[in-house]
């Protein structure tokens, strides 16, 4: 009654709010395609926007609140239990046809005086224009003089078509105020493994080859980017690469205990000119180890002889490991322990094992200095160590376990994903600000970054595509009609400019519970659950963030069964929701089956470390596959699926995710993001066998990584396309991994393509119905 | 019993340091919060002082045992049992990557001993004063 009242209330007053459906899980099971649905519309009341442009307000993909509508007291965000957050990624790629950001160069910077605000579409001009009213904190500010100049063609510009006020996306060009130090050069120094198990894997030869192949990728406009190349076991083996010159020569520092510089020159060098001698050395650098049969390395050391070598600088460190470390400073234990997992003793192997990896990391956060991680090791590697240090200097992790360049699937992705990473331009010496209006407060922040002081995050480079988790607090009454979020970037551009990226998000507030719940965004709230999730489980225990995330899940459900349904306390046959949140449960029994958080015994702590970097630096695009993978049904899609549709190539609609649409005869394509499984049932026709794999039968295929043969046949050409469609429809780095499995193949890799179908029962984990159920139960119990 | 009153004597001096040290503490983080200072120099600063602070009320309630002063030991030993089990679990230093998340109980830490040392100051102030007193025939 209460929710039909307010929906009769909200017409009567002529507010387009949103309309708040009201559905019941127990009877409307997920529907895959839901969550490709934007986020619920942001209806500003009118006129608070200065523009008529579409663009005016952030698009979700750069910055999306779970709230689209801010509750204006603390009291009703806490009665709808839904957290308040913003999920960030400011550093996004942009595909093809994708609008860049547009770029304000006469460096007209104007600023709220008291809160610093940059201008945006949803200041107000008053007393005739000449001064603007900021709309975080209402101070009324001067409009700069050049405001309405045209720089360029040096004449009077039109205000109204500056760019600043018509898209909520702007990068200005910042002038020397905004300098500590001229605009440094993008410097990168490469740590290569050189022992025995980096170069039997062939990771040194994949790298090197890597590195050879994009060294005109690398970001290079106006030829300052420097390089270096430090190859280490548990020696340091430094390379002079001297202009010109087309020869390096090697100096070994076998002393670890006191890092120095064998050569104050020569050894970070100008990429173009040294151009002839890194490529001879690339060439060669893994036959020179060919023979090497040193065990162990110094992984410590060399960061800090990196870090000497660049502290002047700043820069990227990318370090390329196949070993535990195991001398000198940051040397690390294997502490694997298979009693331990399961256990409550388990989110200790997922803290750092030594202090080195944080201390470091500040040090480098200071120097402006990223560093980003590429493990390899088919043994014990800890993971969880290691990736604080990418974590605190805002660089990112890759995992490849048991790593075989001979495989060539494995060369293929590590080269794939390397490459990009080498390829893409990155934002150096940033930090990240976000401001919002009054009351409105940045409490915890979670991300790959360092917090150096209350709201300021310290970000040596940025990466594209990584995203990061803000929680807001309501800390008074908010009284004004409409809200603004801004997020200010100041960074230096890989091509040596000093530009602030600033992306504003203007949202309504209520004092109505149905709008909130109508304006809640189920994705971002997924991602914010993810990262306190991980949080969670390392501060506490991976029980206690599971707990949490179930705990959270059965408030929302009470606080909407009490205040928008008749049931009210009473116990409900029902489980209502409203529509737009209706995926939020099976988001978080995702959430809780992901490696990252899974109760288990069996996942080695490297794979649960890693899935955790995922999960707190995925943006929502490529988070919500790798909680809620999808699943496509093949033999049975559409005839036009596969083929080049008017938006590219036709995808087949997913299905959800459970094995009861897994018929013996069939043909499947499941994928996280991260991987993808090609499932095929055990009574598949041969005819179906010899189009996609162009073998007799059943029986002879073998499960298993692999590459697709493409064929020539409709059929096997339209699999290929899908595949590659998934493959490149999301932004970010990674190249998936191609498994065949077999209905009645090994064991381990059907559990692994099972565990994806998280409607499923798994072990101790509930399937979607029983899940539903305990919810329903839980709720119900509660009695609120 | 002279030595008892020199020892509560010595014990005023010991409190009144500890005290100055945990409001030393406070105005750190509360600096940290208005932005007059950074988490990394914060913590070095405070590091320096956290392994000298637990020795000190360590060295002050062995005195107490050694002395016999079973009420002045039982007061301290459960703080004193707090500190071992810090330094025990190894997270006695502060963390600048984590001092964000962590500031609410930090502070409230800070506080708890803040007041343990002032009403410590006044305890062993009093059982001074009796000592001389009772020492005095």
């Amino acid at each position: 009654m209460g929710a039909l009242a307010d929906q009769f209330g909200q017409m009567n007053m002529g507010q387009k709010g949103l309309r708040l459906f009201t559905t019941n899980l127990l009877t409307s099971p997920p529907e895959p395609m839901e969550l490709r649905q934007p986020p619920p519309e942001i209806v500003l009341p009118p006129n608070s926007c200065l523009s008529q442009s579409p663009f005016a307000n952030a698009d979700s993909s750069y910055q999306r609140s779970t709230l689209n509508a801010i509750p204006t007291t603390n009291s009703l965000l806490n009665k709808s239990k839904i957290p308040l957050g913003l999920v960030i990624t400011p550093y996004r790629s942009l595909k093809e046809g994708e609008d860049e950001v547009p770029v304000v160069t006469d460096t007209v910077i104007a600023r709220c005086r008291r809160c610093r605000t940059y201008i945006n579409p949803y200041v107000q001009f008053i007393d005739g224009g000449n001064r603007w009213r900021c709309c975080m904190c209402s101070l009324s500010n001067e409009v700069p003089q050049l405001f309405d100049w045209d720089q360029v063609r040096n004449q009077p510009g039109d205000r109204w078509a500056r760019a600043e006020l018509n898209h909520a996306v702007v990068e200005f060009v910042a002038p020397t105020e905004y300098m500590v130090r001229p605009p440094q050069p993008a410097v990168y120094i490469f740590l290569v493994d050189v022992s025995h198990n980096a170069i039997q894997s062939g990771m040194v030869a994949t790298a090197t080859r890597t590195i050879l192949e994009n060294l005109d990728r690398i970001p290079d406009d106006n030829g300052r980017t420097k390089v270096s190349i430090i190859a280490f076991d548990t020696s340091l083996y430094f390379f002079t690469l001297p202009s010109g010159g087309a020869d390096s020569s090697m100096l070994v520092v076998s002393d670890i205990d006191d890092v120095f510089l064998p050569k104050p020159t020569d050894l970070l060098v100008n990429l173009q000119e040294a151009r002839p001698a890194l490529e001879s050395l690339l060439g060669r650098l893994s036959d020179m180890f060919q023979d090497n049969h040193t065990i162990g390395s110094a992984l410590g050391p060399a960061l800090q002889a990196a870090f000497q070598l660049m502290a002047s600088i700043g820069g990227k460190i990318i370090a390329l490991t196949a070993t535990l470390p195991s001398v000198g400073v940051g040397a690390l234990k294997n502490r694997e322990d298979p009693k331990a997992l399961g256990t409550s003793k388990e989110s200790g192997l997922l803290q750092a094992a030594s202090p080195f990896y944080k201390t470091f990391a500040i040090e480098c956060s200071r120097a402006q200095v990223s560093v980003d991680m590429f493990l390899f090791s088919s043994g014990y590697q800890d993971v969880a160590t290691l990736a604080y240090l990418p974590h605190y200097t805002a660089g990112q992790t890759y995992f490849y376990p048991a790593f075989n360049a001979s495989r060539t699937e494995d060369a293929i992705k590590f080269a794939h994903e390397f490459g990009k990473v080498l390829a893409m331009p990155i934002m150096l010496e940033a930090v990240m600000r976000v401001r919002a209006s009054k009351n409105l407060r940045m409490s915890s922040f979670h991300g790959n970054f360092f917090v150096r002081s209350t709201d300021l995050l310290a970000m040596p480079a940025v990466p594209q595509d990584l995203s990061y988790a803000i929680e807001v607090q309501i800390e008074d009454t908010i009284t004004s009609p409409f809200v603004v979020f801004q997020t200010a970037v100041l960074h230096t551009t890989c091509y040596g400019e000093r530009r602030i990226r600033v992306i504003t998000t203007a949202l309504p507030t209520t004092s109505n519970l149905s709008d909130v719940f109508a304006s809640a965004d189920q994705v971002a709230i997924a991602t914010l659950l993810a990262n306190k999730a991980v949080e969670r489980s390392i501060t506490h225990k991976l029980e206690d963030a599971r707990d949490a995330l179930f705990n959270k899940m059965v408030e929302i459900l009470s606080a909407y069964k009490a205040s928008m349904t008749a049931a009210g306390a009473g116990a409900s046959a029902q489980l209502a929701i409203s529509e737009n949140l209706k995926m939020l449960a099976v988001l978080v029994l995702g959430l809780l089956k992901n490696v990252g958080i899974r109760q288990s015994a069996q996942i080695p702590p490297d794979l649960r470390a890693y899935a955790q970097a995922l999960l707190t630096s995925l943006p929502s695009q490529l988070l919500i596959p790798y909680v809620y993978p999808n699943f496509y049904s093949l033999h049975t899609m559409p005839p036009e699926c596969g083929t080049v549709g008017e938006h590219g190539v036709i995808m087949p609609p997913p299905l959800p995710l459970t094995s009861e649409r897994l018929e013996r005869h069939g043909l499947y394509l499941i994928e996280d993001g991260q991987t993808l499984f090609l499932w095929i049932g055990r009574d598949a026709v041969p005819q179906l066998v010899m189009d996609v794999f162009n073998l007799p039968n059943y029986e002879v295929l073998r499960g298993g990584k692999t590459t697709l043969p493409v064929l020539d046949n409709p059929f096997s050409q339209r699999v290929n396309a899908i595949i590659q469609k998934t493959r490149e429809i999301r932004r970010g780095v990674y190249h998936q991994h191609l498994y065949i499995v077999k209905e009645d193949g090994e064991p381990p890799l059907r559990l692994w393509a099972l565990s994806c179908l998280i409607q499923d029962r798994a072990d101790v984990l509930p399937s979607y119905q029983q899940f539903i159920s305990q919810l329903k139960d839980k709720v119900n119990g509660s009695g609120y | 019993m002279a030595y008892v009153g020199w020892l509560y004597l010595f014990s005023v001096l010991m409190a009144a340091a500890l005290l100055f040290a945990a409001v030393f503490f406070m105005i750190m983080f509360s600096d940290l919060e208005s932005d007059y200072i950074n988490p990394v120099d914060l913590c070095n600063k405070l590091n320096q002082f956290v392994i000298p602070e637990h020795a000190a009320h360590g060295f002050l309630t062995v005195l107490f045992l050694l002395s016999g002063q079973w009420i002045a030991f039982l007061l301290n030993a459960p703080l004193l049992a707090f500190n071992v089990r810090k330094i025990m679990k190894q997270n006695h230093v502060y963390d600048a990557t984590e001092i964000f998340r962590t500031l609410e109980p930090h502070k409230k830490e800070i506080f708890i001993k803040l007041g343990f040392y002032l009403l410590s100051f006044f305890f062993y102030l009093y059982s001074m004063i009796v000592a001389l007193v009772s020492d005095t025939p």
